[in-house]
């Protein structure tokens, strides 16, 4: 087994102590730091898949991203040091949706989406229809995240697709809904275009986005 | 267009509301003795968002005579079987901290918007407080105690509670013995009571003026949630597993003991079904759940089951991986009340036979579903569960949002008294 595959199984077996140990060694070996947060890309997609089958749930989704954070905690100076920026591959406006103030969820598909290698531009909670339009506007995004717990997010977010729709920017992003109360109702009636439970699979649902936009 | 039956059961349960109290009472009964019912119960909860169809979030929460106002629409227009409408938060470490006084445990077990007044608790914010007028109340929760703490709390969680944990998460409790504290405590035990009563007397004014039976409740809750709750935030738990994996066992089963303390507290009152709202257990493996939530949760019911207690348990979220472990509860031990769990007919037909089985109404169907499309949903679903034995429809405890239109909500207890016997 390579390193960089013993490297990707211990984030997947959430051996955080592993984890972190292989990537203080391969940095200290000299290897490229943007080689290391590639594997985190992959590691992403794989914990995705993981919880897709059922083998993974929010407590491991927790765990493996408080993993990835450490591991690019540890990565980021070294980064800097040799003056390299991490390829990204996609850019993502989330926030919580007006009316909501809940963040556990959208909280942990930013540290998901920021390892797998995503610019994540996070608005909080309780983010009213005009600053997504707003964020759209000024960022570009490739996709939107509208994230809620409680039902009157429903509504939020369906006003606020309304409100991308209206700005004429439907076209230009592509949307996908989560959190604990959101199913296929939920996204029908919003217009998003996907929809989840977990941020795993929301990360794993940009990354297919992303490389079909690629083709 | 015709006459339906809702319609019908409507104008009866304010004809004749003793007889449809008999009635709805012997369904109830039936469905949690695991019989089939003459018709399939229709139950639905609210913590107070729903209400805001009638009334200001900032007024609803904080007026208990609103409440009632807004009980008495709500069942009048929606003429539901089985009914718990509690406009209030999350507030069961306060039942714990009282623990050993059973006679203010179970009052001050929600915490209603003058109550948060009264202590300014850090878990929740309130429309007009700390949020815009028009929302409903949200609990937040937060990291109150270091894993360093778990120690202390194994060794007296009563204590521990008061002494460290309430004035750290509230205000007005942050200096115990000041004037401030001992004033504030005694407000606050004070007002639950005053809640509590409101709450007998809505029950009262519901069951005489649309025949609907009281709901004979006392509280519990799932250990580990208590300290993903209200101490450690849920990720903080989800990694205090992995981390300190013996504190998080031995916290849990500490807490065991107040638990029960609290459940038992209005026994003597006539309480049959202690409620349970669960939180973490979607979010756990199995291998977690089965070794840290699964044993102190198990504990708290059969405890409370030895003393004539059932348990109604709330399952937040899809509940299906762990779906079996509820099968090593004796037969007949309560309610399992699900909110959403992947194949609900599924889940219905594992415990066929050994729990009543509440839910399988996804809110959001009902918030942007159709009459027809809900007529339908149900029809199916009562098809494929006949003889519907020990099952009670139910949206998620999760709330039914005040844009939810009138229709949809009247095509399912409509769809309930259609679909019956042959007609399923």
């Amino acid at each position: 087994m390579s390193v960089s595959e013993e490297f990707i199984k211990s984030i997947l077996e959430l051996d955080e102590r592993k984890a972190l140990e292989i990537a203080r060694r391969r940095l200290e070996a000299g290897e490229d730091p943007l080689k290391i947060l590639g594997d985190l890309t992959i590691a992403a997609d794989k914990i995705g898949e993981k919880y897709e089958k059922g083998e993974f749930f929010i407590a491991d989704l927790v765990m493996a991203g408080e993993i990835m954070k450490g591991i690019s905690e540890l990565v980021r100076p070294k980064l800097k040091e040799l003056g390299k920026v991490r390829e990204v591959v996609g850019k993502l406006v989330i926030g919580t949706v007006q009316g909501d103030i809940h963040d556990i969820g959208k909280n942990i598909a930013v540290t998901m989406a920021e390892a797998a290698g995503f610019e994540v531009i996070d608005l909080g909670v309780d983010v009213p229809p005009e600053k997504f339009v707003e964020a759209i506007k000024q960022y570009n995004p490739n996709i939107v995240g509208m994230s809620c717990l409680i039902t009157v997010g429903l509504e939020s977010m369906k006003k606020t697709v309304d409100a991308i729709k209206e700005a004429g920017l439907r076209d230009r992003v592509k949307i996908i809904i989560g959190g604990g109360r959101v199913d296929e109702y939920a996204k029908e009636y919003a217009g998003a275009d996907a929809w989840t439970n977990s941020a795993a699979e929301g990360v794993r649902i940009m990354l297919k986005w992303i490389r079909e936009k690629a083709r | 267009m015709s006459r339906e039956p809702v319609d019908e059961l409507i104008e009866r349960q304010r004809k004749e509301p003793e007889a449809v109290y008999k009635e709805r009472a012997e369904i109830f009964e039936d469905a949690v003795n695991l019989k089939t019912p003459a018709r399939t119960p229709v139950a639905l909860f609210t913590c107070g968002h729903f209400f805001s169809k009638w009334f200001k979030p900032s007024v609803i929460y904080f007026d208990y005579g609103k409440i009632k106002d807004a009980s008495l629409k709500l069942i009048e227009s929606f003429p539901v079987d089985f009914s718990v409408m509690a406009p209030a938060a999350e507030g069961f470490i306060f039942s714990v901290a009282f623990a050993d006084a059973p006679e203010i445990a179970p009052t001050i077990r929600f915490l209603t918007g003058p109550m948060h007044d009264i202590v300014k608790d850090k878990y929740t914010r309130w429309p007009g407080r700390e949020l815009p007028e028009h929302l409903p109340f949200q609990f937040i929760g937060g990291e109150y105690v270091e894993p360093e703490e778990y120690r202390q709390l194994i060794e007296g969680p009563i204590d521990f509670v008061n002494s460290v944990v309430l004035p750290r998460a509230c205000e007005n409790l942050s200096k115990p013995g000041s004037a401030l504290y001992v004033k504030s405590i005694a407000r606050f035990a004070f007002e639950g009571s005053k809640f509590t009563s409101s709450l007998v007397d809505i029950n009262a004014a519901l069951a005489k003026n649309y025949g609907l039976p009281p709901f004979p409740a006392t509280f519990a809750y799932a250990p580990l949630d208590f300290i993903g709750d209200f101490l450690r935030h849920p990720t903080g738990v989800m990694l205090d597993i992995r981390r300190h994996p013996d504190l998080v066992k031995q916290a849990a089963e500490a807490l065991v003991e107040p638990i029960v303390k609290v459940g038992l507290a209005l026994k003597p009152l006539g309480a049959k079904y202690a409620f349970i709202p669960l939180h973490l257990n979607e979010m756990l493996p199995p291998k977690l759940y089965n070794e840290f939530y699964w044993p102190a949760l198990k504990e708290v019911i059969l405890e409370l089951y030895k003393s004539d207690i059932k348990s109604f348990v709330f399952f937040e979220g899809d509940h299906m991986p762990h779906v079996d472990t509820i099968l090593e509860l004796p037969k007949g031990w309560g309610i399992a009340y699900f909110e959403r769990p992947k194949d609900f007919i599924k889940v219905y037909e594992k415990l066929r036979g050994h729990s009543c089985v509440m839910g399988g109404i996804p809110v959001s169907l009902l918030h942007s579903g159709t009459p027809k499309k809900i007529d339908e949903y149900v029809k199916k679903l009562l098809k494929a569960t006949a003889p519907n034995e020990g099952l009670i429809l139910a949206p998620g405890v999760a709330e039914i949002t005040p844009e939810t239109p009138d229709a949809n909500l009247k095509a399912l207890i409509n769809a309930a008294l259609k679909y019956i016997g042959e007609n399923r």
